[in-house]
């Protein structure tokens, strides 16, 4: 009996272990760079010689860091707010409406495209029809990217979010003689409100830290803030960065565990 | 004002109502998606209608840089997943009830992140005067700083390589966190009525772990497999940072054919044959069905 209860707990120890050690992985490189973001010199040296904030001063000092952010966070709320509009409609279309099954899933399977598709195939393939059907490159075509990009993130949230709801409850208010916009503004986007703003905070995140479709359609002319981190990134390492990084990271974090927060059902 | 009422009366229609609030979001995934890859394949053929620049794929590095690239691709995942058993199992099955939900946002927080960013601060960590150097060092471990970064191994006699202890880590930061969240899924599915009825029946640890776990979730496991490991084999920002210049993936090789040799028909040659393994790897997984209920759940 002892030696199986000895043999239950070397079991649950390992699993507690692994956890443990995936979330040191996960975050001790995280925890690192937010540590050194904070040295005094612009060169960091294990363990730092002391704790100053210059480097966070001078990247809100640094025009093309501050433009980038700008950029990107205009790029974003844009995305998130008009992505998580359409991915209400195609979300509605997919649980609600009266188009043929058929049709229903090859609409899902459309919007599901950048989930399967690699990214770089897609980024190429935007890239090139920008180039040769003349939309050209910028930030008009950053956005339509973008959009494209965040649009299955937010319809299959609020799917799921649909299909939980009881439409007994839009039933009974069309009984009710209330018109069908009527039903949708007092009954369904209440419930779905918490989705809603979920969806706008997640799809807020993806596309602020997009790089890769952005990296295919910027053109010469836009730079968001990814764009701006990967050219610094692969010439030097400093301080300067470390704190940009851990600005983006900080911006990140809150907006998804705000969104996380949301999605959970209390 | 006279279109007005007009207007209103098409809409009272039902199926009219539901095409052109479909057509919205349809016209963008149709625009951004459909479009650009019929374009691609056309492209691909172009000048003209020649195979020339298929042919020009299977010469060379090619070859050689597509199968390197899955083979990153298959084995970073088949570790990710290694480590997400575990770790799903132990959320799902040992943690807490009230810490579950906690403790799954903070291990799925890295999808949200900036994953540049995530691969930078791999170069602190692993540097000649990064932080496990530094650590090493002051314990008495190493005498020199070990060389961490971009250090790729050769698979002796197969033409294959092991990627450098920072692009393998870097790799893992970003996709770890997908597998957990699919394999979470998967196990909080799975009756752990099951696994003590095993044990009861005098199942060991591995006999278990083989006969009901591995079975009860496989299907999220591949799926969750296809998925990642086409992300990793066509990723373009991680090998840049954190890989060497004399192993470049795919996605290198498109994106320096489309900005700095201004090859389209080349690049998109290149992508759709990366492309078509993606895709028969798809329906190959596909063919079975919980794996297909699995893929849809994406």
């Amino acid at each position: 009996m002892s030696e199986l209860s000895l043999s239950a707990q070397v079991r649950s120890g390992f699993f507690q272990a692994t956890t443990v050690v995936t979330f040191l992985f996960l975050y001790l490189p995280v925890v690192t760079i937010v540590y050194l973001s904070f040295s005094p010199g612009s060169q960091p040296s294990i363990p730092l010689g002391g704790i100053s904030l210059k480097w966070y001063a001078g990247v809100l000092a640094d025009a093309r860091f501050v433009r980038g952010l700008a950029t990107s966070a205009i790029i974003a709320i844009i995305a998130a707010t008009v992505g998580t509009a359409l991915g209400l409609l195609a979300a509605r279309t997919i649980t609600r409406s009266h188009l043929p099954r058929w049709v229903r899933s090859l609409f899902a399977l459309a919007i599901a495209v950048p989930l399967f598709v690699p990214t770089v195939v897609l980024a190429l393939g935007i890239g090139v029809t920008a180039g040769t059907v003349g939309i050209g490159f910028g930030f008009l075509p950053v956005v339509l990217g973008h959009l494209f990009w965040v649009l299955p993130f937010s319809t299959f949230l609020l799917t799921a979010r649909y299909a939980e709801l009881d439409d007994a409850l839009e039933e009974a208010a069309r009984d009710l003689g209330a018109s069908g916009w009527t039903v949708f503004t007092t009954v369904t986007l209440p419930l779905l409100g918490p989705a809603l703003v979920a969806s706008v905070l997640f799809t807020f995140a993806l596309s602020f830290n997009e790089f890769l479709i952005t990296f295919f359609l910027a053109g010469s002319g836009v730079t968001t803030m990814p764009l701006e981190l990967f050219g610094k990134v692969r010439v030097s390492a400093t301080s300067f960065l470390n704190a940009a990084s851990s600005i983006v990271l900080l911006i990140s974090a809150a907006v998804a565990l705000t969104g996380t927060y949301l999605r959970t059902p209390t | 004002m006279s279109t007005a009422p007009s207007f209103r009366a098409i809409f009272e229609d039902r199926t009219t109502r539901d095409t052109l609030l479909a057509a919205v979001p349809a016209t963008l995934a149709v625009a951004l998606g459909v479009i650009p890859l019929c374009l691609l394949l056309i492209e691909s053929f172009r000048p003209l209608v020649t195979t020339t620049n298929y042919l020009d794929v299977t010469k060379g590095i090619y070859v050689a840089v597509i199968t390197q690239s899955l083979f990153v691709g298959v084995l970073l995942t088949v570790v990710c997943l290694a480590i997400a058993y575990p770790v799903t199992y132990w959320l799902a099955n040992r943690c807490p009830a009230r810490y579950r939900l906690p403790v799954l946002a903070l291990l799925t927080l890295p999808l949200w992140l900036n994953y540049v960013v995530l691969n930078y601060t791999w170069v602190w960590l692993l540097a000649p005067d990064g932080v496990l150097n530094v650590a090493l060092e002051w314990a008495g471990v190493v005498s020199k700083p070990l060389a961490l970064l971009g250090r790729p191994f050769e698979l002796p006699g197969v033409g294959l390589t092991v990627p450098s202890l920072s692009l393998l880590a870097g790799f893992i930061h970003i996709y770890l966190p997908y597998l957990l969240l699919t394999m979470y899924v998967s196990m909080e599915r799975l009756d752990y009525r099951l696994v003590e009825a095993a044990r009861d029946l005098g199942a060991g640890d591995f006999r278990v772990f083989r006969d009901v776990i591995v079975p009860e979730t496989a299907a999220g496991a591949v799926a969750g497999l296809l998925i990642v490991y086409a992300r990793i084999a066509g990723a373009y920002a991680t090998p840049r940072i954190l890989g060497s210049e004399s192993n470049p993936m795919v996605a290198e090789l498109i994106t320096t054919q489309f900005y700095d040799v201004l090859d389209y028909p080349f690049a998109s040659a290149l992508s759709m044959s990366f492309l078509a393994i993606v895709v028969v790897g798809f329906a190959v997984g596909a063919r079975v069905d919980n794996v297909q209920s699995e893929l849809k759940r994406w």
